[in-house]
């Protein structure tokens, strides 16, 4: 029953100087079973992406693949997930901070297999007020909230408002969008300066939540 | 007549002569403290014709044990593991092992003998756990003597002697000298002439005494319980300077350094021999073509008359329908996984928080303790590290596995380190007890619980308070406890009011185990089934 390869255990334990392993050498050691998103993004994600808030994992189900790719490299790349007081973001950077290309490619590519429905609206808000707002964030997202690849603005109907309360947050605070290589997030970062109050935002996300249905 | 005086008697008489904190710690010592009697289930044997299926999720020492039981009463039971390996937080790091974080994967690179192994979650079972005890037995797992508190290991605190680390039996005779003089000067009122007999103010008075070895006049004046300064065999002993009481004061480690050696982490506490996962293993090979690893759980349904689990494994897909589910995936990871579920039920499971629990060892290239008279048990510091623990086994062998770091909760410190700075920190720290740590240590390793994947985190917290659960915490509680749709039964330490210890995720089993049947009327048959 045991999947070890204990071959492999010793050539790895011989060959490694320093105690940490590659993800490669990680998968080595899990032979059988799961693959990489399986076996890791799932614990946090949920098994079929619909999304954990709990452990402030956002539904992956239907993430457009450009965009999962996007911010896997840029999480790689440190544009996301330095700072070690928001715990969330640190573990997904030192998540995917070993990942080869290959394997970001392999993690998207099984990603976009997860299907799971939208979770419920948490954030209550004044959709008209919300609707006034929205307007200069669809110049980028999209009238519907359809997102446009072009600009690298991913859809934001059906992803969850909690996380996406959280995100707005994190641009606002610079947590995100302050990398100088990172051109997307900066002009999010930028953007997001038209929601000056947590009223703003919530009101923005209500209106949000009434798109695309 | 020789009336045996009660609790309550004894507690109102301390009452009269104390404060309340007198009383609650009086309490404790009176076996207030969990019953944890062997309480095995007794569960009707299956129809062989007819077995009624069990599914366990997860292969924690609470999944195992239910296996364990229904298995032996003739249930179709199977266990789906995540991981590579069973067991769950009872783990046991050796030579080789791919100690799974999520983002930062280590390998273990201890030599490869019996004794160089490392308890990264569990280490003490009390004598007092009865029903691990009894399946250490079942199960053959060879115990041996856990040293906890060791007079010969140090405490060290910045704020007290100038950082420098002072012998456990100082701190303890100076601490206990000091406190008997204080208690033996008050205990001459006439308050206390009123609550006590002649015959029973002497039996406490010299009870004080000997507490604190004071001398004919009642006061300290130090002890050889502190060790000798020198001689003590062949030569006159002669005794250490008393130290300054208001030195040690400085400390908080007084309450510590009194009570580590009390209750469930009290004398006699013991360990497997070889590792305390030789009980997961004792498990396993009493559960032989069980236990399913590498498993992806998809999805879990109730489905009115049983639980429906889907799963992966090696790119397939599966669907398992069993009359019950007995689940010990921890429920902050379970909310993520889709469900059916009625939604009081999640809202508990969302409700449970986790502590935060950071263990990290090392290689000693030489038992370098040893020549410090330290044979087992715990050196505290006030620095995050906490703890150092020297292996009560293998004495006198070459090398050692020696505990670098304990934060056992209320941070996360060092999980927000990388794994350099992680090691970096934990040299640095231990340098302030062991001057020469940095040349004697290699190899280390670190446990960030709340990363280890499947884990992320450490013991369930119920309570957002120390004043214990609110009402509405325990009705949760107790939604959690009941089987989602009379067949699927979360269990594991975390449906326990004393988390954190492996005993109680075992009595958590017991608990469904017991419902189950109860609910099947007694008669190990499915409730509304008719015999044709
Ligand atoms: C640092 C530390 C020190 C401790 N010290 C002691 C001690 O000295 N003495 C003592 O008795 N106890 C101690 N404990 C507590 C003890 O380890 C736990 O009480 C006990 O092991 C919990 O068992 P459990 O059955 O609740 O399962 P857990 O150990 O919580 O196991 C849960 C299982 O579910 C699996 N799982 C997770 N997700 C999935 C999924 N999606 N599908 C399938 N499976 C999944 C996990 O891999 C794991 O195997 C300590 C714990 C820690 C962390």
């Amino acid at each position: 029953m045991k999947s070890r390869n204990y071959l492999a255990l010793l050539l790895l334990a011989g060959a490694a100087l320093t105690q940490t392993v590659s993800a490669q050498q990680y998968e080595a050691f899990h032979l059988a079973g799961l693959n990489l998103a399986e076996r890791v993004c799932a614990t946090c994600h949920g098994p079929n992406g619909k999304g954990n808030p709990i452990v402030g994992g956002p539904r992956l189900a239907d993430i457009e693949p450009w965009y999962l790719r996007n911010q896997l490299i840029g999480f790689r790349s440190e544009f996301r997930g330095t700072q070690k007081d928001y715990i969330p973001g640190y573990e997904m950077q030192d998540s995917v901070a070993r990942m080869s290309d290959a394997e970001i490619e392999e993690v998207v590519a099984y990603i976009s297999s997860w299907s799971a429905s939208p979770n419920a609206p948490t954030i209550t808000g004044n959709t008209n007020r919300g609707s006034e707002l929205y307007v200069s964030c669809a110049a980028c997202h999209g009238i519907e909230g359809q997102g446009n690849e072009a600009l690298a603005a991913p859809g934001l109907t059906e992803k969850d408002d909690w996380y996406l309360f959280r995100q707005l947050n994190l641009f606002k605070s610079g947590y995100r969008g302050s990398h100088p290589e990172d051109q997307w997030g900066q002009q999010m970062r930028a953007s997001v300066g038209v929601l000056e109050t947590s009223q703003d935002i919530n009101d923005v996300l209500a209106y949000i939540n009434t798109l695309g249905s | 007549m020789n009336k045996r005086v009660t609790r309550r008697e004894l507690l109102t008489l301390l009452a009269a002569t104390g404060t309340s904190a007198t009383v609650l710690n009086a309490s404790a010592a009176l076996g207030m403290i969990p019953d944890t009697r062997l309480n095995l289930p007794e569960i009707p044997r299956a129809d062989p014709a007819n077995r009624p299926s069990v599914v366990i999720l997860g292969a924690g020492i609470s999944g195992l044990t239910a296996a364990y039981e229904l298995d032996k009463a003739g249930y179709d039971c199977v266990v789906l593991e995540a991981n590579s390996r069973a067991g769950g937080r009872c783990y046991t790091v050796r030579s080789g092992d791919v100690i799974d974080e999520v983002g930062n994967p280590q390998v273990c690179e201890f030599d490869d003998e019996p004794h160089m192994y490392f308890n990264a979650g569990p280490a003490r079972i009390p004598s007092s756990h009865r029903n691990l005890m009894h399946y250490c037995k079942e199960l053959g797992v060879e115990l041996e003597i856990f040293i906890n508190e060791n007079k010969e290991t140090y405490f060290q605190d910045d704020a007290m002697f100038g950082g420098k680390p002072v012998k456990n039996n100082i701190l303890t005779t100076n601490a206990r000298g000091f406190m008997a003089e204080i208690m033996a000067k008050s205990f001459t009122t006439a308050e206390l002439d009123e609550s006590f007999s002649e015959y029973e103010a002497e039996a406490l008075m010299s009870a004080v005494r000997s507490f604190g070895d004071l001398n004919d006049d009642d006061l300290y004046t130090g002890s050889f319980r502190a060790g000798y300064k020198a001689g003590g065999f062949i030569d006159h002993g002669v005794q250490k300077e008393v130290v300054a009481f208001k030195e040690l004061l400085k400390t908080r480690f007084l309450n510590m350094a009194l009570s580590q050696n009390e209750g469930e982490t009290g004398p006699v506490l013991f360990q497997p021999v070889g590792g305390m996962d030789m009980i997961v293993k004792g498990f396993e090979r009493a559960l032989p073509d069980k236990i399913y690893y590498d498993i992806l759980v998809t999805s879990v349904q109730l489905n009115g008359d049983g639980v429906d689990v889907q799963y992966e494994h090696n790119g397939m897909k599966y669907a398992i329908s069993a009359d019950y589910c007995f689940n010990c995936i921890p429920t902050h990871l379970m909310t993520g996984i889709p469900n059916n579920f009625p939604s009081e039920y999640v809202q508990a499971m969302q409700y449970v928080k986790r502590g935060e629990a950071y263990k990290s060892a090392f290689q000693a290239k030489r038992r370098f303790w040893e020549d410090d008279d330290i044979y087992g048990g715990i050196t505290w510091t006030n620095q995050p590290i906490r703890q150092i623990w020297y292996p009560p086994h293998g004495v006198h062998k070459a090398k050692g596995v020696i505990l670098s770091a304990y934060d056992f909760g209320g941070g996360m410190h060092f999980t927000r380190l990388s794994q350099e700075e992680r090691l970096e920190t934990a040299i640095k720290q231990g340098e302030k007890v062991h001057p020469d740590y940095r040349q004697l240590t290699e190899k280390g390793i670190t446990i960030a619980w709340h990363r280890m994947n499947h884990m992320l985190g450490c013991a369930a917290r119920w309570s957002s308070s120390f004043g214990g659960m609110t009402e509405e915490e325990e009705r949760m509680y107790h939604t959690l406890q009941a089987p989602a749709g009379g067949r699927h039964y979360t269990i594991g330490d975390q449906i326990s009011m004393h988390t954190a210890w492996q005993e109680s995720a075992i009595l958590s089993a017991f608990w469904a185990i017991n419902d189950m049947v109860e609910r099947r009327g007694g008669t190990g048959r499915m409730p509304g089934q008719q015999v044709v």
